[in-house]
Parts: C-alpha cells; sequence; structure tokens
C-alpha cells in the first residue's frame, strides 16, 4: 500500500462536525416522475463520457426499472437505493425502511427470482432486472394465499414487518413448496418482526404449504 | 338507577356482584352471557391493507412539496455548545428552514447531557439533502466529565448528571428494613442474592417520526404515535394552538411499546420546521437514533432478600433497587408483586441512579421484567433451599385463584413432572442439557373512565364506528368492530371501523393494556345507543314497545311475532333520518371480580454446556386479560410477548463504551433481536375471566405477556444446569463462566 | 435513513474495462459487486469514494469450474450459489457451509465472494462513525480496554484487536487457496494465507490489495480434492449473526488416522488462524475424541484473551474438537 493517508476509512475527530460534503449537484427542484412528492432531484451535469471506455453516469440520471410486470421511468442520483426509488418516487411504500443496512428484511423484494434487501440495491443497478414488490402478489382484490393466510392466523400486528416477511416467504415456497419447520425459520431468518409474530407465520405457512412435513 | 346483580369470575372460582349502572347503560355481560362473536377468532379488519403494503403507515406519507427534516444531535456524553454555526448548511441546495431545539440565546452555555441530545433540525427538499446540510453544520463543543455506567454513577465522585449533588435519587423506603431483617434472620431457610438487568431499547420497526402539514390557522398531522389525542394536546400547547386547529391521524402505527406517547421533541421540531417552511415536512429519525433518544427501559441492579418457615410459607421479602433510566428517572423495579405479605414483613427501596444516555420511558410493563426476573428467581432458589418443587412452593404463597388456575393449566401442558428433579441432573443428550422453569406475574388493566364513542347507524343498513384512539398493531380496530357486531347481532366485517383520528370521540393513549377496557365499556354502550333509536323507529312501524324488539344474526325481530322479523339492512329502512347516531361516555368502573389479572408462564430450554448457547424449546404462556373480546389476536398479543420476552432473557442489550460514553450498537446487526430461528414452540392459553370491572368484562391484555419469560428461561436454565444466572442478556459467555465457576468450586 | 454520499457510476463489462476506471487511491473508485459492504460503510460515512465500478456486468467474472480435482471460483459467485452448489457441497462441504451460514438469505443472495473476501471488519468501533480509531486513522483501539466481547483472543502484538470477518475466508485458508489478482500492472497469484494482513503490519488494510488490484479467481488446488472438510459455526443468535466463533477444518484421512490437516479459526483473530502446532499434533494419529480435545487445546494455546473475551478460550478447544469430529460425518464422496 502506498499510501495510508488514503485508505478509505476516513478519522473522523470526536470534537466538531465534519466539513462539507463535495459534490453535491446543483440545479433546481426538478418534479420527478411520478410528480408527486419533492423528490431528492438534482438536475443532470452531463459528464463528459472519457474518450474511450464505458459511459460514466453522474448525477442525476434516467433510469427504467421493470416493476410488478411494468416499466417506470423515473430519473435518480446514482446514490439512490432502489428502496429510495420505490417508497420516494414511485410511492410504492409497501417496502418498509427500518434498519437501512441489510439486517432486518422489511425492505426485501424478489430480484430476478431472489430475494434481496432493496435497501442494500442501488436502482441503477436494478435496470433490466425483473422486480416483484409486495405490491405485486395479489390480482386486484384477489390475495395471495399467502396473505390471505397471513390474515388468517394473525401472523401480522401492526403490519411494518409484514410485507418483508411475506415477500420472503414467497421466495421460499416457490423452492420449497412444502418446508419443514426448520426450513421455514431458515428461510426467515433476514428477517426482524419486533411484535413477534413468527409463530402465527409458521402456521401460516403451513396452511399455504398443505400441512407441513415436519 | 338500578341495582343489578351479575356474576362475574371464571369457571374455577366466581362470585355474584352488585352494580348500579345508570338506566342508559345496556346489560353488563356476566359470566352467564352468551355472546355470539365477542371471544371467538375474528381476523383483523386492517389485515388485507396491512399483508398488500396498501396501508399507509406515517413513514409512507408523501405530499406534494413535501420536505424532510433531519436532526442535528450531540455527539457528545456532554458538552457544552460554544457556538453553532449553520450558515454554510443553509447555504446549501434545497435547505428551507432551521429550528433550535432550545433557546438559541443559551448558545454558550447550553449544555448536552448524553450522545444523542438533540441541537437543531434542517428541512430541505429532499432527504439526501437533508442529511447533507445537518452534515455541513459547524459547531464548536466544550466536552465535559460524564458517566454512562450505572456502578461508576453511584460513586461520590462521579460527574454530576442532572442537577444535585449526586447522581442517586430516590431510595423511597417502604417497610422497616430492621423489621424485615429480623423476621429473615428467624426464617427457616432464606436466600440472599444480587441480579442485573441492561438496558432495553423499544426498537418499534417504524421508527418515531411525523408528518407536519401547515393547514389553514393550523396543522394537519401524519404521526408514529401511540396517542393520538397526546401528540394533538402536546403541539397545540406548545405552539399555542386551540386543540381543534391540530388535526393527528394515526391510520397505521408500526409498534410503538410504550416509547410513543406526546409529541416528543421531533415532533415539535417537525412542526416549527414545517411553520417556517410553510410547507409540510417528514421527519422520521432514523434506527440510530431510535436506540439514542426516545426512550429505553432503564436497567437495574437489585439485592433480594426472601426466607420462608419450615412449611414452606414466605416470611420476609426485602429488595433494594437501582436503575439508570439515563438523564431520565422511571428505573424502579416491580418487588414483590405477586406474593403479599403483611407490611411488616416486606421492605423496598428503589433508587434511580442518573447517566449520560437518553432517558428512558415507558417500555411494556415498566418496571415488571427486571423484577420479576430477580423475584421470581428468588423465588426458586428458596424453593431448592427448601426442597420443594419450585412450583409447589408458588402454590404454597400464592392466594390467586386465577393465577393458581394457571399453574395447573400451565403444568399440565409443559409437562412439569418431566423436568429433572434435581437441578441439572436431567437426561443429556452429550453436552446440551434440558430444563424447565416457572414463573408468575400479574398487571392491573381495569382501563379508566377517559372515553367517548360513536356509533352511526345509515337507513341503508351501514353501521360505522367512530373512535380517536389508534391500533399500535394490539387489534384495537377489530375489537371495535366486534363490540358493535355483538350488540347490533352482525357480523365485525359489516361494521365500518373509523379511528385513529383526533376529529373522532375521544380514546386514551395506548398504554398500561387500558385502551380496550376503557374504550370497549364506551363503544359497547354507544352500539346500544344507536340500536335503541333503531328499535324506536321499528317499534313505531311495528306497533310494538322498543323492548320487544331484538337483534340477533343479522336479524331484527320481535321475539313474540315472528311475522315480525326483516333482515337489519331491511330494517333500518324504518329510520326516518337518513342516519341514527348513538353517542356514549365511559363510565366509572364497578368492583369488579378483581383489580388486576393473573399470568404465568412455563419454559422448557435445552442448553449446551460446551458453548453456552441456549435455546429455548417450548414456552406454554397462561394469562388472563378479564374477558377475551378477540381470541386470535389476543393469542398473538401472548405469544408476541413471550418473543419479546425471550428476546429481552438472550439477546438484547444497548452497550455503551464507558470511556467515550456512546453506544457502540445503535443499529440491528448488533443490537440483537430475536428471530425466526429463535421461535420456541409457543402455546398461549387465554383464560377468560368475566371481570366485571366495566359492561363488557374486559381488561387490558398489552403488556402483561412480556413480563414472566425471562425468569421463566432463567429458572429453567438452572433447572438444566445447576447453574444460576444473574444477569441479563444470559448470553454463552456468562453461561461459560458460571459453568467454568461451578467446576471450579467442585474441584476447590 | 442516512443517505450515501454523492458517486459516480460506471458498468464495466470486463476486467480490464473495470481496471481502467481505477485510480491511484482509495477515494477515487471503488469495485463495486454485490454491494453489500461498500454501501454499509458509505452510509456511515465511512467511505466516500467518488466513483463506483460495477463489475456485475463482467460476465467473465461468475463461474464455478471443478476440472481435475481443481476448483475454480469467479469473485462474482455469491455466497447464496456456493452454499448450494451441489459438487461443493459433497466436494468442499466446509466451504459451502461456512457461505451457507454467513449473513441471511437476501445478503447471501447479493453478496459476492470476492466481496466477502474484501470486506472491511465488523469490530463496533470500526463501524461506527462515533470512534476515531486507529483503523480509520485515529489514535487508538477504542476495544482494547472497551467493550470487546467479540474481539480477537489472539492480540499479541497486535495494536489493534479486531476478528477478520469473512466466512469463506476460514474455509478458503483451510483449503489453502491461491487468489489470483490483476491490475493494471499484470496478474499475479497469491497464497489465501498472504493475502490477509495483520494490523502489526498495516492497521488500515486487512488485505495485500491495493486501489488498482483486482481478484479474478479463486482456486481451490486439485491437492484439496478428495479431503474430508468441516466447518462449524457458533453464534449468539441462531437467525442471522456473526460468529462467537468459527473453525473449518480440511483433512487428508488415511482410514482412521489423519494424515494431515489444517485447522482454521474465525473470529479469533485479525486474520483467519491457522491453528499449527495443533494440525502438527494431529498428523498420523487416530482422529477420535481423545486427540480431537487434546488439538482443540493446542489450537487456543497461546490465546492472550481481552478483558470481556476470556470465553472464546473454552469455546474454540470445543469448536476445534467437534470439527475435527465432524470430518467422519462429512468425509469427501
Ligand atoms: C446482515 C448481514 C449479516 C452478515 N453476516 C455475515 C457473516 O455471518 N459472515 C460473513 O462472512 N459475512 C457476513 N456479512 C457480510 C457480507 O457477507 C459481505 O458484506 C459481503 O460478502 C460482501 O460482498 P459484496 O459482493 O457485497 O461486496 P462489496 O460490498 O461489493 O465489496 C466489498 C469490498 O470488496 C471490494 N471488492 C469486491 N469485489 C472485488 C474483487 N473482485 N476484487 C477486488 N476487490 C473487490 C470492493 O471494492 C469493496 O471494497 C453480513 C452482512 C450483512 C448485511
Ligand atoms: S431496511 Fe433493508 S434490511 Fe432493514
Ligand atoms: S408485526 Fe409489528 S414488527 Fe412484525
Amino acid at each position: 500500500m502506498s499510501d495510508s493517508s488514503d485508505d478509505g476509512a476516513r478519522p473522523k475527530s470526536g470534537v466538531s462536525r465534519r466539513g462539507f460534503l463535495k459534490g453535491v449537484g446543483l440545479g433546481s427542484v426538478a418534479i420527478p416522475a411520478a410528480g408527486l412528492l419533492g423528490g431528492s432531484v438534482v438536475l443532470a451535469e452531463e459528464a463528459p463520457p472519457k474518450p474511450s471506455g464505458p459511459k460514466v453516469f453522474t448525477g442525476e440520471i434516467p433510469i427504467k426499472l421493470r416493476i410488478n410486470g411494468k416499466d417506470h421511468d423515473l430519473k435518480v442520483e446514482p446514490r439512490t437505493t432502489l428502496l429510495n426509488a420505490l417508497r420516494d418516487r414511485l410511492d410504492l411504500t409497501g417496502s418498509k425502511l427500518v434498519c437501512d443496512r441489510g439486517t432486518c428484511g422489511a425492505c426485501s423484494v424478489i430480484m430476478d427470482g431472489l430475494l434481496v434487501t432493496s435497501c442494500m440495491v442501488l436502482a441503477i443497478d436494478a435496470q433490466g432486472k425483473e422486480i416483484t414488490t409486495i405490491e405485486g402478489l395479489a390480482s386486484g382484490d384477489k390475495l395471495d394465499p399467502i396473505q390471505a393466510a397471513f390474515i388468517e392466523f394473525d401472523a401480522l400486528q401492526c403490519g411494518f414487518c409484514t410485507p418483508g416477511l411475506i415477500m420472503a416467504t414467497k421466495s421460499l415456497l416457490k423452492t420449497n413448496p412444502h418446508p419443514t419447520r426448520e426450513e421455514m425459520q431458515d428461510a426467515l431468518s433476514g428477517n426482524i418482526c419486533r411484535c413477534g409474530t413468527y409463530d402465527h407465520i409458521f402456521a401460516a405457512i403451513e396452511k399455504v404449504a398443505g400441512g407441513a412435513r415436519g | 338507577m338500578t341495582e343489578k346483580t351479575v356474576r362475574v369470575g371464571f369457571s374455577g372460582d366466581s362470585k355474584e356482584l352488585k352494580i348500579n349502572p345508570p338506566d342508559t347503560s345496556p346489560p353488563a355481560w356476566d359470566l352467564d352471557s352468551k355472546l355470539a362473536v365477542v371471544g371467538t377468532n375474528v381476523p383483523r379488519v386492517d389485515g388485507p391493507d396491512k399483508v398488500t403494503g396498501r396501508a399507509k403507515y406515517t413513514y409512507d406519507i408523501n405530499l406534494p412539496g413535501m420536505l424532510y427534516g433531519r436532526i442535528l444531535r450531540s455527539p457528545h456524553a456532554a458538552a457544552i455548545v460554544k457556538s453553532v454555526d449553520t450558515a454554510a448548511a443553509m447555504k446549501m441546495p434545497g435547505v428551507k428552514a432551521l429550528v433550535f431545539a432550545f433557546d438559541e440565546s443559551k448558545i454558550g452555555e447550553k449544555k448536552l447531557r448524553y450522545a444523542g441530545d438533540e441541537i437543531l433540525a434542517i428541512a430541505a427538499d429532499s432527504p439526501e439533502r437533508a442529511d447533507d446540510a445537518v452534515r455541513a453544520v459547524k459547531i464548536e463543543y466544550d466536552p465535559q466529565p460524564f458517566v454512562v455506567d450505572l456502578d461508576d454513577a453511584m460513586k461520590a465522585d462521579a460527574p454530576i448528571v442532572n442537577d444535585g449533588k449526586s447522581n442517586v435519587r430516590g431510595k423511597n423506603p417502604r417497610g422497616d428494613a430492621a423489621a424485615v431483617d429480623a423476621k429473615l434472620a428467624g426464617s427457616s431457610k432464606k436466600i440472599e442474592a444480587t441480579f442485573r438487568t441492561q438496558v432495553q431499547t423499544h426498537s418499534a420497526l417504524e421508527t418515531h417520526g411525523l408528518v407536519v402539514a401547515p393547514d389553514g390557522d393550523g396543522i394537519k398531522v401524519w404521526a408514529s404515535t401511540q396517542g393520538v389525542f397526546s401528540v394533538r394536546d402536546g403541539l397545540s400547547s406548545n405552539l399555542g394552538l386551540k386543540a381543534e386547529q391540530v388535526r393527528v391521524i394515526s391510520t397505521f402505527v408500526g409498534g410503538g411499546f410504550g416509547a410513543k406517547f406526546g409529541p416528543g421533541v421531533e415532533g415539535v421540531l417537525c412542526t416549527k420546521l414545517a411553520r417556517q417552511a410553510n410547507a409540510p415536512v417528514k421527519l422520521m429519525l432514523t434506527r440510530k437514533e431510535e436506540h439514542l433518544a426516545v426512550g429505553n427501559r432503564p436497567n437495574s441492579l437489585q439485592k433480594v432478600k426472601l426466607g420462608a418457615d419450615s412449611t414452606g410459607k414466605l416470611t420476609a421479602i426485602s429488595a433494594t433497587t437501582f436503575g439508570t433510566g439515563g438523564v431520565g428517572g422511571g428505573a424502579g423495579c416491580t418487588i414483590p408483586a405477586i406474593y403479599n405479605l403483611n407490611r411488616d414483613a416486606t421492605y423496598k427501596a428503589e433508587s434511580d441512579v442518573f447517566t449520560n444516555a437518553g432517558s428512558s420511558a415507558a417500555m411494556r410493563a415498566p418496571g415488571h421484567p427486571q423484577g420479576i426476573f430477580a423475584m421470581e428467581q428468588s423465588m426458586d432458589m428458596l424453593a431448592y433451599e427448601l426442597g420443594l418443587d419450585p412450583l409447589e412452593f408458588r402454590m404454597l404463597n400464592d392466594d390467586n385463584p386465577v393465577r393458581r388456575a394457571q399453574f395447573n393449566l400451565g403444568a399440565k401442558e409443559i409437562g412439569w413432572p418431566n423436568r429433572p428433579k434435581v437441578a441439572g441432573g436431567g437426561k443429556a443428550d452429550g453436552p446440551l442439557k434440558r430444563g424447565m422453569g416457572v414463573a408468575g406475574t400479574l398487571w392491573y388493566a381495569g382501563g379508566g373512565k377517559d372515553a367517548k364513542a360513536d356509533v352511526e347507524i345509515g337507513k341503508g343498513g351501514e353501521v360505522t364506528v367512530y373512535q380517536g384512539a389508534q391500533d399500535i398493531g394490539t387489534g384495537f380496530k377489530t375489537v371495535l368492530a366486534i363490540l358493535v357486531a355483538e350488540e347490533l347481532g352482525l357480523k365485525p366485517e359489516d361494521i365500518t371501523v373509523r379511528a385513529a383520528d383526533s376529529r373522532f370521540p375521544y380514546g386514551p393513549g395506548s398504554g398500561g393494556s387500558t385502551t380496550t377496557p376503557t374504550v370497549a365499556p364506551a363503544v359497547h354502550a354507544a352500539a346500544y345507543a344507536a340500536k335503541r333509536k333503531l328499535f324506536e323507529a321499528l317499534a313505531t312501524t311495528w306497533q310494538v314497545k322498543p323492548d320487544d324488539i331484538s337483534a340477533k344474526d343479522g336479524k331484527v325481530f320481535v321475539a313474540s311475532d315472528p311475522s315480525k322479523s326483516l333482515p337489519f339492512k331491511k330494517a333500518c329502512a324504518a329510520l326516518t333520518a337518513d342516519k341514527v347516531t348513538g353517542s356514549a361516555d365511559r363510565e366509572a368502573n364497578y368492583d369488579g371480580y378483581r383489580g388486576n389479572t393473573a399470568g404465568c408462564q412455563f419454559a422448557e430450554v435445552e442448553v449446551d454446556t460446551e458453548t453456552g448457547v441456549v435455546r429455548v424449546l417450548r414456552v406454554v404462556a397462561v394469562q388472563d386479560a378479564g374477558r377475551i373480546i378477540n381470541k386470535l389476536c389476543s393469542e398473538s398479543q401472548i405469544s408476541g410477548g413471550v418473543i419479546q420476552g425471550l428476546s429481552y432473557a438472550l439477546f438484547e442489550d444497548r452497550i455503551m463504551d464507558k470511556s467515550a460514553g456512546k453506544m457502540v450498537n445503535a443499529n440491528f446487526m448488533e443490537y440483537k433481536i430475536a428471530g425466526p430461528k429463535d421461535c420456541p414452540e409457543i402455546k398461549s392459553i387465554v383464560l377468560d375471566v368475566a371481570n366485571g370491572r366495566n359492561s363488557v368484562g374486559a381488561m387490558g391484555l398489552g403488556e402483561a405477556p412480556v413480563i414472566p419469560t425471562a425468569a421463566a428461561i432463567a429458572n429453567a436454565i438452572y433447572n438444566a444446569i445447576g447453574v444460576r444466572i444473574f444477569e441479563l442478556p444470559m448470553t454463552p459467555d456468562k453461561i461459560i463462566a458460571a459453568l467454568a465457576r461451578k467446576e471450579g468450586a467442585k474441584t476447590a | 435513513m442516512s443517505s450515501l454520499p454523492v458517486f459516480d457510476y460506471v458498468n464495466a463489462t470486463s476486467p480490464a474495462e473495470a481496471m481502467g476506471q481505477l485510480g491511484a487511491g482509495w477515494s477515487e473508485a471503488a469495485l463495486y459487486a454485490g454491494g453489500v459492504d461498500l454501501l454499509d460503510l458509505m452510509k456511515e460515512r465511512l467511505y466516500e469514494p467518488k466513483k463506483l465500478v460495477n463489475i456485475k456486468t463482467a460476465p467473465s467474472l461468475k463461474y464455478i469450474k471443478v476440472e481435475n480435482g481443481e476448483v475454480r471460483i469467479g469473485p462474482l459467485v455469491t455466497l447464496a450459489e456456493i452454499a448450494a452448489h451441489p459438487e461443493l457441497q459433497k466436494s468442499h462441504p466446509a466451504l459451502a457451509r461456512a457461505a451457507g451460514k454467513a449473513a441471511t438469505p437476501q445478503i447471501r443472495n447479493l453478496a459476492t465472494i470476492g466481496g466477502n473476501l474484501c470486506q472491511r471488519p465488523r469490530c463496533w468501533y470500526f463501524r461506527s462513525e462515533d470512534f476515531p480509531c486507529m483503523r480509520k486513522g485515529g489514535e487508538k483501539c477504542f476495544a482494547k480496554e472497551g467493550e470487546n466481547r467479540y474481539h480477537a483472543i489472539f492480540t499479541e502484538g497486535e495494536p489493534c484487536v479486531i476478528v477478520h470477518p469473512s466466512a469463506a475466508g476460514v474455509a478458503l485458508v483451510a483449503f489453502g487457496a491461491q487468489l489470483k489478482i490483476a491490475s493494471s500492472s499484470g496478474e499475479r497469484t497469491v497464497d489465501i494465507e498472504k493475502f490477509f494482513v495483520r494490523p502489526k503490519d498495516n492497521v488500515r488494510r486487512e488485505n495485500v490489495l491495493g486501489p488498482k488490484d483486482l481478484i479474478t479467481e479463486i482456486v481451490i488446488p486439485a491437492s484439496a480434492a478428495g479431503m474430508a472438510s468441516a466447518y462449524i459455526k457458533i453464534r449468539e443468535k441462531q437467525s442471522y449473526d456473526w460468529p462467537l466463533a468459527d473453525v473449518a477444518v480440511v483433512a487428508k484421512l488415511s482410514g482412521a488416522n489423519v494424515e494431515a490437516c489444517r485447522i482454521v479459526l474465525g473470529s479469533a483473530a485479525p486474520v483467519p488462524h491457522r491453528a499449527t502446532e495443533a494440525e502438527e499434533f494431529l498428523k498420523g494419529k487416530p482422529l477420535n475424541e481423545e486427540n480431537a480435545a487434546r488439538a482443540g487445546e493446542l489450537a487456543v494455546k497461546d490465546a492472550s484473551p481481552l478483558e470481556q473475551n476470556a470465553y472464546k478460550v473454552p469455546l474454540f478447544k470445543t469448536v476445534v474438537r467437534r470439527t475435527l469430529l465432524a470430518l467422519k460425518e462429512t468425509k469427501a464422496s
């Protein structure tokens, strides 16, 4: 390592607040895609593309996300997470922001068939992927059987963790339609419910799976 | 008023009671009432909204032109704010408002008392920009001495956290220490032990926060709160507005557990930002702020002495406790709670100790899990000392018929006779050892007078109940639907529930497990009043007396005349007005069967004696909550309490670095909350008790189920491995150390 | 909640293209794989690279190839893919299990093995912007005298007492893996044990990578084929949790005897820690309860635990013993 002062992790003085952040784009606020929110939008500063090499995205950029079978055009900064894009730009607020660090599962969505925490995915990186959120499970008024079973077995209290846990259940049952209790526990172990609904959730899953194996 | 007689209690113990309700009151439901909907399994009315993601919590409110607030907090455990330079921050793009959390003229002398103390708040047009702006504020601090550790704070030379000469406040002693000590000395067996419990944070998944929108000369507020009306009153008095100028809505709340009463500092700051910017502002706290600044369950240090005579009767209880709720108080522990000895046999002294940490807030059964952890382990110790079965010892000393019945129910369910009779002597599967433990509890949850309700019946048969209080996940909205459905002979899904809005009739905060017992009688009475109005209209049509009419199974009819019967909807056509409204106030409580509720829990654990890892295999929880209104949601409350209690027992711990005075695990990675794989098999048993303290007979249920879990698990661990763990959380390091001490003692 | 700092973003379609985007200092650009560790550090404002270079758009970096006993893994393979790989589960169970026991289902779907090896430590002082610790250029290691229940027990001479966080690293050290590292100046192969660096050698980084380096392949040599392997992780909380102790063992067994073995302790030291004395002891000895227990004791002989983590010493004794005995059940087929 050549330069130990530029090591990537910055020391912080305990005494005064840090200085300015560099690089916040200037410009007035644009009305974002859905036109509803005073979103966090910085007008594009077109970066001059390097003579050769791939395109560098900077400032606000237009992206396309495929969510619940529908394409959405929106503008985000590279730093916008998929979760923030869903919640603040597209008003798809079913996915919840709880820990912001991949530790609670409340923001879980299914992306190209895989369960992921959308707080740990950049929106720009989710382009071209098939994304399913909690809003995409029911068709019209017809609930997904998992959703119906969650209601029937009261597998929810305050309900804030519920969308994430339903997505995790969806992902489990897709690959393992008849899970054992332990398989359920493993598959849901990236999700936290503070109200303590786990045992009711297991009962709901058993119902959907048509009785557990063990 | 006419005197009436009701029968109250439960199958194992009942009595007759005279009550004097006003004539307008509905007939009280007692032990003999046959109810159609109340007590059955009713799915939550807001289930479909919650499972589809449609439910809009405060965090989900997005308004046109909305700004985002962010609070700047003290990075120091104690410091004077010497200067604040906001110029750069205010010049940042998108910044629209800035307000101080204290009187700005006090800059230079203002003392911040904990890492996380509020300094100021900024609103900007995106969350990112608000964040950036807060980081651009320059503050000069003069760091001050601080103390964050309970034991350190009690030392004579500790830095003083609040005012006064010492950080220790209280010792409000109750009882005569010398007399109790004499009784202990004369006891045939006695034990003495010191227990410690940790600080727990509420950690509701939806953080504290609000959206405040200017609305004419007032404001419209969405709040993640347990107290719609306390937020209204808090904000209106703070801003000098009339209560009607503040409208608070909390249709969905992502958990509270005691930390979300009143607007909080963040609520006042958010409102000031919105008024300064004249735009809606959303201010939701981060997970880290949630751990640092908006409440916690205080820790405890409890010294307990218990004695018993040779027959196993308790002779004396002595408890001296300390705890820190940070810069706030409220660190008392509830000992003794269950076993009532004479005054001269009980000594208790509780002290609060101040430290430079975020203030405590009531947390699900404040004081009780701590106190019961110490008290119910002490009971266990004394039982083993006496050579008695711990359950038998409790039965000898517990005179509450409800809990005695619960002990029997629970013991049967868990298979109590199968536990190892000698602690640590059970059959082992290699290093894995199993054991069982029990702990009892009580709670006071009769509710009080503060609630009103309206029930409206429309000409087309629509029924709507209006009640302003919030549903923080307890199933309160569903309770409203059930009560109205019962009274009108309908199904819960026939009722529209309008709740959690300060424009609706007054309701209490969700605290002390009182929401249901406070509101239910008012709703019952309002439904009864609305029904009477419908009956009066029908009586004219049918030429009968209103008293001859009944409503049941979706029909309204005259029992003595089969020709006079209509489906509910058709019957409503008899109304002359578009709708009728029944309104009612909550009456004062009757004497009732008992003033408190009883509960107990049994746990079976498996301890890996080599790694110290504890797995809870099964918990049986038996709980009384008066009359059960919704069996399904009641069982949820109980198992939820068990899981939270287990999490407290084994994992959760707010860890402070003593030298820096800051929390090291203010996240969900290292502040560990029980997950699905830690969840045992849970059997929740609700023991229905017609309590008779009000016309419905309901008591509350929110808090009690969290109380005895840690104690039951601790007792089970002792039963499994023959070593007692005196400190929470009961993590592998403590188990390994305790087992090593036992080995050491054996070989020494 | 806490927003990310501003950065530019590039999709690289090949290793060469990725390397072309990197700068001379860490703050100029960062390789972005699963992003799990990166975004975490950036949200906490511990790291603010000006540019993220996405390498998930480089398909040539994602594969698992097993040929003649040699396993070659592209750095973009996720932990979930390794855990579920039927062949690895049989031939290299310690690696499949280490990957499968790490993190959560959601995170395993995002986290790459390359990123897992390069992730920064989980020491809570390092991870919080409130503590200007030595690893961030500050003056002291807060953990040494502070809250250190989860920290290292092999601390002799170390200025900082982190434990290395990578579960994959523990297994890969046991397998004697090699890493291929490319930079603009060419490609080199590094023995994985030499990849990790101790605080006493460099307290600011956990491995030898420079800001222009890219791991292009992880190779488990054919010599490891046919060996038995096992991995055990002990955690406080059974739903996801970092290990209190984890151990990987790879052994060549002949009949009941251990011909040779490698024993690696995770969450014990600032790097995956080899218990060489225990390895030596077992050579030529039967794999039985007594010898496994003795190996466990030898494995922690040189431990110098901190104030709050003495419990890890008996714990590792147990886990080493159990992992050795588990070899019998997980013998490669
Ligand atoms: C809730 C939770 C629990 C966790 N539990 C565990 C656990 O139990 N065990 C465990 O091991 N981990 C655990 N982790 C950590 C997780 O496994 C790592 O963060 C993840 O593996 C990092 O991989 P990534 O692809 O996301 O890396 P990134 O975040 O993309 O990258 C991490 C670092 O590696 C660099 N990098 C990435 N790829 C390369 C490459 N090919 N060449 C050179 N440099 C590269 C990046 O520049 C960056 O500096 C947990 C994480 C979370 C959120
Ligand atoms: S908010 Fe994404 S995992 Fe918690
Ligand atoms: S239902 Fe409240 S957090 Fe799960």
